[in-house]
Order: structure tokens, then C-alpha cells, then sequence
């Protein structure tokens, strides 16, 4: 089932969450909200579930070409993970699961025997069936999650909406279960939907990434293509760590790549740290001279703090461990710099 | 500290190299600096709970039990026929019907009003929470006067009711319109805070399951509100058992039609038939007793399941 949504306005009195927000997200796909707190991600995700509904006249939302704007949540056949889960405290986790069923008009309804049967099938699935008499605070965070999960499977939804489905665990737990989503998600092939504001969390388990910031979309693409071509200022630095460096800097650094015309003299260069090459500073060498302030060696790659010679500037510059070594570089040494690739926005301009 | 976790060594070795700290040479000494430095001296203890006991003995324990010696200070054949004797019966008998009719209205009112105020929003939402303290913050005697101007003979409705042969004032309508209005907040105030805790998720979560609104209050709204709901009922129904002010401006004190019981003790009092009045009076601080202990097994039960 693909989902759509065109020109979608939100306002909540005068804060404007949603301005003109379109999405598209093809059938099967698993894709990544991504943005900031107050980006609208979740707005948006809530009007798609139909627990908002866009400002009149402004927007509609397509459910594989239907419009479903004005049909209620319970009508819409979505599958709902809330960020704290949103579990039936009262309900032990196997009536939290059978809840979607037992709800239904007695026309629709399936016999106990069946609805037994489909909530242990589904508490399998999460692999959750030996808890199916615990309440929810008999359960950790992790499991917490999986029974919300099954509760929202258990409706046969049409595609399924994530609201910051990792963000209330611990950094252990939140890294396992991303990878048990994806491979859940591959299994079971429904359209899904995730909000997060953790740029490694989409980037590694989505198919497509929509990054939003202040009401807007700022780009669409697959993992690699915003990471390695960010539309605006804002993605390059929002998706991992960039230099942000005045042009004028870069003047004695060869001019690598640059154009005859070359970048705005008065304008921005944006250079991730991975994407900077350490040369010494020997006779014939050439790039932007700088001195080394401080290196962090700790972890799988090396981060140094340089600093400028000509503009004081400071740049982060990530080298590997043995690159590190075979330089033999140590605080206040001269070394220059090179970039291998580095973005401008000012006029589109890509060195 | 977690432990380490299996299969490391390296704690173990670690513990092994660290010379033991030196031990407390015996437990007496230890608990003696414990006691210095997290509880007051045994004098200051002492003399705080027997403030408290002496105070409680005073204006509540010593209250209490001259109502009940006071109650059978004739005897139990008397205190039998004071409550039996048709006045105090019919006092009795409308007591329970106000009760009857307020407490219900009340949770009605009480869960819509904590429900439009918690899960929506609306205009005039904040005039609606400051509405419903009202009955609290006026004097209960201007809200029995607030029924006789509205509904009294020289009221707004007074005219067209006379015409009609409706009675609301000095009779028994009044004093249950008097009663639901002073106890309107109970409901409402216990379930707010509570469900304004809870939030809306599960609501939502419920719907998104395909739940009708109906079905979300039965089945998630209320069972996660019930022992709150439970306790704002006791209380309501305490104070609407208890009502005085309101009640007396717009009963009357016609005796056996629109006494209610503490109107009746008052009356019995100001007859000097204090051991009449004290009998009755008992009933009332019997049932308050028992609401009392009710509570307290709500309270206990919700601590429980919280």
C-alpha cells in the first residue's frame, strides 16, 4: 500500500507545524522521518494515521490512490506505535494484542478460539509468546515495544506508522531492535513509516530518508544519496559531523577541482572530516597549511583539531589510526590540508 | 552497580589486587552514627507525635465519642426510639434519597467535565476548569441563596413555576439541586490531575484500533480511572450526606418533608432534646466512619495499582 500526502498545511493556533508538506512513500518501503524536535515529523505522521487532520482545504492524504483525508483513524486500517507505547495498563499483554479484534462489530468480529489463535501467532512474530499473560509493567522497555507492535499487526493495517519507535530505550537495547525492525519489516513487507531525530537510526534501517526541518521537507533520497549529496546547509550538517569553511580560506590549498570561476569569494565550502587529506608539510607540498591542536585518538578513527594558519579557522579532520601513525603527528605540528570533496551552496556549486 | 557481567575476569582479579577496607569494628557503632545523622533527636520525636495525639485526642477522638455517650445517655431502648420516631425516619429517608440523586448526577457531570477538559481542546477550557472549583470557593450558604433567587417565589422562575404548581424551593427538589451543587467538584477534582497524568495515548491507541468512542471510555478510560472515580464518589457522597448550609436556606424545616438529617439534628438540638439530637447525630458520624474506612481501602487498593 503506497501512501501520499500532497500539499499538507498545520497549524496549531499561530505555530505552524506542517507548510506545505508533499511525501511520498512507495508500497513495501521502510521509511525514516528524520528531523528535529519541532520539524513536524510527528505531525505529519499523525495526520497520515488520521489523529490530526490537516487545516481545511489545505492538503489530502492517498492511501494507494484513495483518498482517505477525511476518514477517521479507526476507519483507516493504520497500525499506530506510540513513542511510550501507549500499552492498555490494565490489560495483560495478550488482551492488549486481542483488543483490535474483540473491538469489532459482531458482524466482523472473529470467535474467541480464532482470536486466541491470531494473538499468538502474533506474539510469536515479536517472539513474545511466552509473556502473554504479563501486564505491562512486568515487561522491560524492549518488550514493551514488540507487544505495541503485535497490538498494531493484529488489525491487518494497511501500513504501519512508528512514532519514535526507539527513543524511549537505552542506547544497547535501541541499537538491537533497530536491526530486528528491519528484518521484522522485510519479513513481513507492509509499508512503514518511522519518525526519528537520529540521523545513524535512519541512515542505517530505512530505505528512504525525508528530512524535515521547520515545517518542510528539506530532501528525499535513499540513505547514501542525502549523505553523500545533501540538498541544503541545513542536511549537511544535520545527517553527521561538517566543517563549515569560509572560501576564502581556501586559498594556497591548490585549488583541487575548483572551476575557472570557482565558488563565491564571500561564500560557504561545507567538508565532512573524513573527507579532508593530511599531507605533511614538507617543501613541495601543497594544501592549506595548519597546526595541529589537538588529537583524539580514541575509538576506531582518529579526530584531529586543526587550526588554520592564514585564518585561525578550526577544522575537524578524521584519519584512521594508521594513516595517524605513519604521519607521526603530535600536538603543534605543521601539516597541510586537502580537500577530496566539498560542497558549496551558494549558487549549486559542487567542487 | 550491576555486577560484572559473566565471563569477565577482570573484576574479580581486580578485587583480589584493592586491599579490604578497613570494617566498622561493630555494628552498634555504625548504627549509632546512622541515627545521628539521618533522624532528630528522641526528645524532639517524642514531643512532635505527642503534640500530634493530644491535638487529635482534643478536637477529633474526644468529639467523637461524647456524640456516641451523648447517643445512648438514656439508654438503648431511647436512642432506639429518637431514630425510629417518623420525623427522624422521614430525615433519614430523604438524607438517602438527596444522596441518591446528587451522588450519580455528580459522577456524570464530574467524568464529562474531567473528560472535555483532559482529552480536548476547546475554547473556554480554562473558565471551565475555574467553573467547576466554584461550588468550593463560595460560602455553601450563598449557594443555597443562589437556588432561592432563581427559583423562590420572588425569583426569576418564581412566577411561572407558582403557575405551573411546580415546588423547588422548601421542598425536597431544592434541596437536592442545593446538594449536587455543592458537591460538584469532588468528582470532577479527584479524576483531572489523574487523567491529565495519563494523557491521551491510549485513547488514541484505542481508536487507532478501530474502537468507537463508547468502547474507548468502557473499556480503556474507565478502568484506568476507576479507583480515582471511586474515591471522588466517597468523598461526594460524604459531603452530600453532610450538607448543611446550602440545604437549610432552601429546605424550609418543614419537620418530616424536607428535613434531612443534620437539619433534624439541629432542630432536635434547639428543642433541648440533646439526646435525641446526638442520636441521629451518631447515624451521620457512623456513616461518615464508614466512609472513612472505605476510603482508606480505595486508597490502599490504588497505592496497589498504581
Amino acid at each position: 500500500m503506497s501512501i501520499e500526502a500532497h500539499g499538507i498545511r498545520k497549524k496549531f493556533g499561530s505555530y505552524t507545524a506542517l507548510d506545505g508538506v508533499d511525501l511520498n512513500v512507495p508500497q513495501g518501503k521502510l521509511v525514516a522521518l528524520l528531523g528535529p524536535s519541532g520539524s513536524g515529523k510527528t505531525t505529519l505522521l499523525r495526520i497520515i494515521a488520521g489523529l490530526e487532520f490537516p487545516d481545511a482545504g489545505s492538503g489530502r492524504v492517498l492511501f494507494h490512490g484513495e483518498d482517505v483525508t477525511d476518514l477517521p483513524a479507526g476507519k483507516r486500517k493504520v497500525g499506530f506505535v506510540f513513542q511510550h507505547y501507549a500499552l492498555f495498563k490494565h490489560m495483560s499483554v495478550f488482551e492488549n494484542v486481542a483488543f483490535g479484534l474483540r473491538v469489532r462489530n459482531r458482524a466482523a468480529r472473529p470467535s474467541d478460539a480464532s482470536i486466541a489463535e491470531r494473538v499468538h501467532r502474533l506474539l510469536e512474530l515479536v517472539q513474545l509468546d511466552n509473556l502473554a499473560g504479563r501486564y505491562p509493567s512486568q515487561l522491560s522497555g524492549g518488550e514493551r515495544q514488540r507487544v505495541a507492535l503485535a497490538r498494531a499487526l493484529a488489525v491487518e493495517p494497511r501500513v504501519l506508522l512508528l512514532d519514535e519507535p526507539f527513543g524511549a530505550l537505552d542506547a544497547r537495547v535501541r541499537k538491537d531492535l533497530r536491526r530486528w525492525l528491519r528484518r521484522f519489516h522485510d519479513e513481513i513487507q507492509l509499508t512503514t513509516i518511522f519518525v526519528t531525530h537520529d540521523q545513524e537510526e535512519a541512515l542505517e534501517i530505512a530505505d528512504e530518508v525525508v528530512i524535515m526541518n521547520k515545517a518542510h521537507v528539506e530532501q528525499v533520497g535513499t540513505p547514501q544519496q542525502v549523505y553523500d549529496r545533501p540538498a541544503s546547509p541545513f542536511v549537511y550538517q544535520f545527517l553527521g559531523n561538517v566543517n563549515v569553511l569560509k572560501v576564502p580560506a581556501l586559498e594556497g590549498a591548490g585549488r583541487r577541482g575548483l572551476g575557472p570561476e570557482g565558488p563565491d569569494p564571500e561564500g560557504q565550502i561545507y567538508v565532512r572530516p573524513h573527507d579532508i587529506e593530511l599531507t605533511a608539510h614538507d617543501a613541495g607540498s601543497s594544501g592549506i597549511s595548519a597546526i595541529v591542536r589537538h588529537i583524539h585518538a580514541a575509538g576506531p578513527q582518529a579526530r584531529l583539531l586543526v587550526e588554520q594558519v592564514h585564518s585561525r579557522e578550526h577544522v575537524e579532520v578524521e584519519i584512521s589510526r594508521s594513516e595517524l601513525t605513519n604521519l607521526g603527528l603530535r600536538v603543534n605540528d605543521l601539516v597541510r590540508l586537502r580537500l577530496r570533496q566539498a560542497h558549496s551552496f551558494d549558487e549549486d556549486y559542487a567542487i | 552497580m550491576p555486577c560484572a557481567p559473566p565471563g569477565s575476569l577482570l573484576p574479580n582479579t581486580l578485587f583480589s589486587l584493592v586491599p579490604t577496607l578497613p570494617q566498622p569494628t561493630s555494628s552498634r557503632t555504625l548504627n549509632a552514627a546512622q541515627r545521628r545523622a539521618n533522624r532528630d533527636p528522641a526528645w524532639a520525636r517524642w514531643l512532635l507525635t505527642g503534640v500530634a495525639l493530644v491535638f487529635l485526642a482534643f478536637f477529633l477522638v474526644l468529639p467523637l465519642l461524647s456524640v456516641f455517650v451523648q447517643a445512648f445517655a438514656k439508654g438503648g431502648a431511647f436512642f432506639l426510639s429518637a431514630v425510629t420516631e417518623p420525623d427522624a425516619m422521614a430525615s433519614i429517608r430523604l438524607t438517602l434519597l438527596t444522596v441518591a440523586i446528587a451522588v450519580p448526577s455528580n459522577v456524570v457531570f464530574g467524568v464529562a467535565a474531567a473528560w472535555a477538559i483532559t482529552k480536548f481542546r476547546f475554547p473556554g477550557k480554562s473558565l471551565l476548569t475555574t467553573l467547576i472549583d466554584l461550588p468550593f470557593a463560595v460560602s455553601p450558604v450563598i449557594s443555597g441563596l443562589i437556588y432561592v433567587l432563581v427559583f423562590g417565589a420572588q425569583g426569576w422562575f418564581g412566577p411561572w413555576l407558582i403557575e405551573h404548581n411546580i415546588r423547588i424551593i422548601f421542598a425536597v427538589p431544592g434541596i437536592i439541586l442545593a446538594t449536587t451543587f455543592v458537591t460538584f467538584p469532588f468528582v470532577a477534582r479527584e479524576l483531572i490531575p489523574l487523567m491529565q497524568a495519563q494523557g491521551t495515548d491510549e485513547e488514541y491507541s484505542a481508536v487507532t484500533l478501530g474502537a468507537s468512542g463508547w468502547q474507548t471510555f468502557w473499556r480503556v478510560t474507565l478502568p484506568n480511572i476507576r479507583w480515582g472515580l471511586l474515591y471522588g464518589v466517597i468523598l461526594c457522597n460524604a459531603r452530600a450526606m453532610g450538607e448543611f448550609g446550602a440545604v437549610s436556606v432552601v429546605s424550609g424545616h418543614i419537620r418530616g418533608e424536607t428535613n434531612t438529617m443534620p437539619l433534624h439534628v439541629e432542630i432536635l438540638y434547639n428543642e433541648y432534646n440533646i439526646v435525641g439530637a446526638f442520636a441521629v447525630a451518631s447515624l451521620l458520624a457512623i456513616l461518615a466512619i464508614a466512609t472513612l474506612v472505605l476510603k482508606s481501602v480505595v486508597e490502599w487498593r490504588q497505592t496497589g495499582n498504581a
